[in-house]
């Protein structure tokens, strides 16, 4: 192994003296920890084909937002997924009443105006991005959150039933505040949507929004696909 | 006060111990509970202490409480050996110790709390994020200053490892991070859907390379050779690995999202540099085992170095199970499954943990110079824990094996085998049982050495003596 002999040598040529000049060697470590960094994070914001958006997506109403919050708030995103990946099997599970075609899967633009992704790393429990058409009753959900084991028995999700009591009761001053901050970073809200919090969460609990959350999930994106098809 | 006491300071040392062993057992009580929590739902105590919200704060408190402390501890502790002198200022260092602390048990009131920005391994809401980037950088001008100042010339190995996480783990944390507040305990990432996705994988997979590998293989590169009193086997192989595995090793994020919508070049580009990563990985652990053959007739009665044999095979075996986990075919099978928490527990437990364990064990009777407590009950933590480990590890591998299999299972007329999703719940719950049964036994472990540590503290000052423990005590041999 001669040549690889040879190309130690000429590295550690230079390599010793960088161990001995602890600013040299601190920059060539930040360039080699850089170049990576730069090339993986920095194109997908030029290339328009990162995220495509879908014209039908539209952004989270004021009920649904505080029912996100509530979801990264209980963490369910550690044990749900928000993802579903372009298999047969994954698919069919997912999308059961075959909402999407043949296309099943998620694409980059339903998630356009979600800060931060919740895609998830374990799955837990079933993935809910397109919990939509698969539960449409509002009312399986509530009885589903204030105990699992009532719609699905040897379930080990968590129960919340407090998500449903008096004091769970959302304070709309505080979502139209986090939807102007929303639009800070890029999501269309108007002055109407904002205006919309107070009549939109009238008494509304934590549980009633994050039950229309889940029921958003995948909506916009089923219904372009049924009217396409 | 030895001569050594003057020199250097090692009250920070013993501080970042301390807090090492603190955050060690309360990361390890959530995760044996949660691990619970998987099985019997009636241990989600809501609403503060549901799984949703105590996983974070297992791996908040595991990561930067007992990982960063150990971290920390070995930092102060061979940055002045290595560069022969005192670190710069003994205040910053203080400093450090307190808000580092203050920050880890704010954390771990607001994560039950439920103030969590969502993101894996970042979660904590923004006013500690800026609280972490002060101490940080108080950190960093000690640790740098530290080195200006050097009687040294020659920068040593363990150094570089140590260099290359300081120098990282700030610009991950930052970008990540990067939020708009909308209150005192709310923000949102600047970053939307799959951009975000993207970022956030970047900084989750170099957490566990700035974090959890190259300090660890900086203590690994000091500790190893003092503690066996030879070299490190080779010198150019740890230039070799050091530069290629902190240059490849920020590519392969990308490797978590395999089959999402992010776009198919960067997805492979994560996954040719994960498999191309495996090479210096196993430059690491090879120059530890083989810096190790050197003292292996110590090996049978010395549980310090039985530590970092373990610890080196279980870095050897998670740096092949991850690339292999980012090959697209593997991943479409392992992905979202038990398998990953598996893996991420080979590397946490067995590569991080023993390490953190064989470090403790080293420093704790040179710092209060005394000798261990208790050299037998130093042993049986190393078999309780190994052995909660490998119950761990095989456990998750059948229950992630058996879940992806039954997701993907499908019958002769196309249609799923278990669409029941409870089904494919019930047939994991023994194994999971067998990993809370894991966790628990790694949990007595840690208990144990702690007892043996404080029955050491207790007896501070006794004199340290190093003793050849093939020889027994009898004929002990003063170094």
């Amino acid at each position: 192994m001669n040549w690889f002999d040879k190309l130690l040598d000429w590295f550690s040529g230079f390599t010793d003296q960088w161990e001995k000049h602890a600013v040299k060697f601190t920059l060539y470590t930040t360039i080699a920890i850089l170049a990576g960094g730069l090339f993986e994070l920095v194109p997908p914001f030029f290339l328009t084909k990162t995220a495509e958006p879908i014209q039908n997506v539209k952004p989270y109403n004021a009920l649904e937002l505080a029912g996100r919050d509530v979801y990264q708030k209980e963490g369910c995103n550690n044990c749900h997924t928000q993802m579903i990946r372009p298999f047969k099997w994954e698919v069919d599970r997912f999308d059961p009443g075959h909402s999407y075609g043949k296309d099943g899967y998620s694409k980059a633009g339903e998630y356009v105006y979600d800060h931060p992704f919740l895609w998830g790393s374990k799955r837990t429990g079933p993935d809910l991005a397109h919990e939509s058409q698969i539960q449409p009753s509002a009312e399986w959900h509530k009885t589903h959150l204030i105990n699992p084991r009532d719609t699905a028995k040897g379930s080990i999700m968590p129960a919340y039933p407090w998500l449903f009591e008096e004091s769970s009761i959302i304070d709309a001053s505080k979502i139209a505040d986090h939807m102007r901050g929303l639009r800070k970073v890029g999501v269309p809200y108007t002055e109407e949507d904002i205006a919309s919090a107070n009549t939109l969460l009238a008494g509304k609990t934590a549980g009633d929004a994050l039950i229309a959350y889940l029921l958003k999930l995948g909506r916009d994106t089923a219904e372009l696909s049924k009217s396409l098809q | 006060m030895s001569s050594s006491e003057q020199k250097y300071n090692d009250t920070i040392v013993k501080g970042f111990l301390i807090s090492g062993l603190v955050w060690g057992v309360a990361s390890m009580l959530v995760g044996v509970w949660i691990a619970f929590q998987m099985v019997y739902p009636e241990l989600n105590f809501g609403p503060y202490f549901t799984f949703g919200r105590l996983r974070p704060l297992h791996t908040n408190a595991a990561i930067f409480g007992f990982a960063l402390s150990i971290i920390f501890a070995t930092a102060y502790h061979t940055v002045q050996r290595l560069c022969r002198v005192k670190i710069w200022s003994d205040k910053l260092s203080y400093l450090h110790l307190f808000l580092y602390n203050l920050t880890i048990a704010a954390a771990a009131i607001t994560l039950p709390l439920g103030l969590s920005q969502s993101k894996e391994y970042a979660e904590l809401e923004w006013p500690l994020d800026l609280m972490i980037v002060i101490w940080f950088v108080i950190f960093l001008i000690n640790y740098f200053a530290t080195i200006f100042t050097r009687e040294e010339k020659q920068l040593y190995s363990a150094i570089w490892f140590y260099i290359a996480s300081w120098v990282t783990i700030p610009i991950l944390f930052i970008v990540n991070n990067l939020s708009i507040p909308v209150s005192w305990f709310k923000s949102y990432s600047v970053y939307s859907g799959v951009y975000d996705a993207n970022i956030q994988w970047w900084y989750g997979h170099n957490a566990v390379a700035f974090v959890l590998t190259t300090p660890f293989l900086g203590l690994m590169y000091y500790y190893l050779p003092k503690h066996i009193k030879q070299p490190i086997y080779s010198h150019r192989l740890s230039i070799i690995h050091f530069w290629s595995l902190i240059f490849l090793y920020i590519w392969a994020g990308p490797h978590h999202l395999l089959y999402s919508p992010l776009p198919d070049w960067l997805q492979t580009t994560g996954m040719v540099f994960s498999i191309m990563l495996w090479m210096p990985s196993w430059g690491g652990m090879l120059n530890g085992f083989l810096t190790l053959t050197q003292a292996k007739q110590k090996i049978k009665t010395d549980a310090t170095l039985k530590m970092l044999l373990v610890g080196l095979t279980f870095y050897g075996m998670s740096t092949f199970e991850g690339p292999l986990l980012s090959i697209r075919a593997v991943s479409g099978l392992g992905h979202n499954t038990d398998w990953i928490i598996g893996h991420v527990h080979g590397g946490t437990l067995g590569w991080v943990g023993m390490m953190s364990f064989a470090v403790i064990y080293y420093l704790v009777p040179r710092l209060w110079n005394t000798n261990l407590f208790s050299e037998k009950l130093a042993n049986t933590h190393f078999w309780v824990a190994t052995l909660g480990i490998l119950l761990y590890i095989v456990s998750m591998w059948v229950s992630g094996i058996s879940e992806g299999s039954m997701w993907r299972a499908i019958d002769e007329t196309g249609a799923l085998k278990f669409p029941n999703w409870v089904q494919i719940t019930e047939t994991l719950k023994p194994y999971r049982l067998f990993r809370g049964i894991g966790g628990g036994l790694y949990l007595i472990g840690l208990l144990i050495m702690i007892y043996n540590v404080v029955r050491t503290i207790l007896n501070a000052g006794s004199g340290f003596k190093e003793i050849d423990l093939r020889i027994g005590s009898k004929e002990e041999k003063v170094v």
